[in-house]
């Protein structure tokens, strides 16, 4: 990469292009501390006269947001903790252990790697049904992991495999078993693969809207996506109400992204690419 | 999850491969012996899940195709070809099959293009290149439906920030219903969805251009080589995995749309938005069609089997 000692014509080209992109934040932003009247003035440029935090504490209220955020929190929990439980082991038996059906099995998780989920919802509902999981976070929650598996899998064997076999080879002769050499031997080597695991899986499962629209129903077990969309629909002529629940719902998570944010892209680009 | 499917199976494709080209190699036989219960016992957990949550839905899809099934009437019965007939004849599925292949289209140039675009820029800078890394992704942590949200309100005709800036900057004959009009509505949706994409794709562009080989733009300027030649020459060539790794993720991503249109438009006007996925969620859990679903549903697992296999080929085919 060529780097050019002045930065700055590239950096005045950039900052419109970064308004622009940016805009709809800033707007939401001061939208949501104006009052009802000054929303209905219309004029985007226009700051509120007093700053209404007053909509933030109703919205709150109304909304049920405490509920909604903690929903989201078991949701992305229970996901990233049974994504890594289920997939470190058989990523590691898929790249280190040769066993009869092994090529079988490698093609039964591409396809699931390929197929959307909308395609297999209509039996999913009725498979989350059978076993008493619809209108349930951990219905939702097992309905994720299974979608995530195939990536999951992919994504600790291809780490693996670049691990030298001669590591398991000294654990055997030591006479560690296999869930110990993963344990004891891997793990503590694979915190890159981890670390993007947890990442992606955390980022897919707080984007999903289908599953959770499909799956759960009543109010109270609601992740917060589908809980805002439901608020603004029902409350779609309170526009403050609307606007301050729409930030509670982003502001938190791009606050965390800002203190993280380096661990984050490293581990979303490098999962991205090696998975 | 949705991220990198089509690469981890490039990947693992060719290792397969080579494996099997080589028989039982040196690595086979060292780790072979005690195989098959270790590994059972480590992959249960995950097959067990994906067996019950994932390979049997895909089984039954495939069986609902062929039957009457209205999800309540659970002796639905055999009626062969009768629900492909009925999808050939259904001008909405054609339809929404039209508008998906658009919808892709729409987010490959809008999402990929951008993401291209800042990379090139961003990749260049120095001491700024955090600063405007994290700032442009900043759209991709908002989740697709709470986007829903957002864009639904820019694009509000009468006080929506799209218009009402347009009216500020003296455009006023340029404000639009832009989701009323149908002939607008998908291009307005996906703008939403792109806003939101691009962020992820950037990043990849990013990574692929920190790993062009520096001595390659040294050999180029010794050559006497324009910034633009040098854009031709080394940069593109050197992005070309990358760039069809993130054509192919964009197509997936655009195949799997669904929280935008849902939340802005449901698919209308007059059905100018439906998506194969929005129409998948109205027949199966409004009007109750599992037969005719599940041809869509079959339909849209062909694309997106389609999409992975042309870019793995042609991927294979760049890196050899």
């Amino acid at each position: 990469m060529t780097m050019h000692k002045r930065e700055w014509p590239t950096v005045v080209a950039l900052a419109p292009v970064l308004l622009l992109v940016l805009a709809p934040f800033a707007w939401l932003i001061v939208s949501s501390l104006k009052s009802e009247i000054e929303i209905g003035q219309a004029d985007p440029l226009s700051l509120p006269a007093n700053l209404m935090w007053r909509n933030y504490q109703d919205a709150w209220q109304i909304g049920g947001f405490s509920e909604l955020i903690g929903n989201s929190f078991l949701n992305l929990a229970g996901v990233v903790a049974l994504t890594l439980l289920t997939c470190t082991p058989a990523g590691y038996a898929l790249s280190k252990i040769r066993f009869p059906g092994r090529e079988w099995l490698f093609y039964a998780f591409i396809l699931g790697l390929t197929i959307p989920i909308q395609a297999i919802v209509i039996p999913l509902y009725e498979v989350l049904t059978a076993l008493g999981l619809v209108n349930s976070l951990s219905g939702i929650v097992l309905a994720q992991v299974s979608n995530g598996i195939p990536f999951g899998i992919f994504l600790m064997r291809s780490f693996f495999t670049n691990v030298p076999d001669e590591l398991v080879e000294a654990a055997k002769v030591d006479g560690a078993t296999h869930l110990q050499i993963l344990t004891k031997v891997f793990l503590p080597i694979s915190t890159p693969a981890v670390q993007a695991l947890i990442i992606i899986s955390a980022l897919s499962t707080w984007n999903d809207f289908f599953l959770p629209l499909v799956v759960l129903i009543s109010p109270q077990v609601q992740t917060l996506p589908l809980g805002l969309v439901r608020f603004a629909g029902t409350y779609s002529s309170e526009y403050r109400l609307v606007f301050s629940g729409t930030v509670i719902s982003f502001l938190p998570i791009i606050l965390l992204y800002i203190l993280t944010q380096r661990r984050f892209t490293e581990g979303l680009t490098q999962g991205a690419i090696k998975g | 999850m949705n991220m990198a499917k089509s690469e981890s199976m490039a990947g693992a494709g060719r290792g397969n491969a080579a494996r099997s080209r080589a028989g039982r190699s040196r690595e086979d036989v060292r780790l072979a012996g005690d195989g098959a219960g270790s590994a059972l016992l480590l992959m249960a957990p995950a097959l067990a899940v994906y067996a019950v949550f994932t390979l049997f839905p895909i089984a039954v899809t495939f069986w609902l195709s062929f039957t009457d099934s209205n999800g309540f009437n659970t002796d639905a019965g055999f009626v062969g070809l009768e629900n492909y007939r009925k999808a050939a004849a259904d001008p909405i599925l054609w339809q929404s099959l039209w508008q998906t292949l658009l919808w892709l289209v729409y987010h490959v140039v809008l999402a990929g293009g951008l993401g291209l675009g800042l990379a090139l820029a961003i990749a260049r800078l120095r001491r700024s290149q955090v600063f405007f890394r994290t700032a442009f992704f900043l759209p991709h942590l908002v989740s697709l439906a709470v986007v829903g949200v957002i864009w639904a309100n820019i694009y509000d005709p009468f006080f929506g920030l799209l218009n009402t800036s347009l009216v500020a900057i003296g455009l006023g004959g340029w404000t639009q219903g832009w989701l009323s009009d149908p002939s607008l509505v998908l291009f307005s949706v996906n703008v939403a969805s792109s806003w939101q994409g691009f962020g992820l794709y950037m990043l990849l562009f990013i990574a692929g251009l920190q790993d062009i080989d520096p001595s390659l733009y040294d050999a180029a300027e010794v050559d006497g080589a324009s910034a633009f030649q040098k854009l031709v020459y080394v940069t593109l060539p050197g992005l070309r995995e990358v760039m069809t790794f993130v054509m192919s993720l964009a197509m997936i991503n655009g195949l799997k749309g669904f929280a935008t249109v849902f939340v802005m438009t449901n698919g209308g006007p007059f059905y100018q938005s439906e998506l194969i996925t929005t129409y998948i969620y109205r027949l199966a859990f409004q009007s109750q069609d599992h037969g005719l679903a599940a041809v869509l549903c079959i339909l849209l697992s062909v694309l997106a089997i389609t999409i992975t296999v042309v870019f793995n080929k042609w991927r294979a085919r760049l890196s050899r």
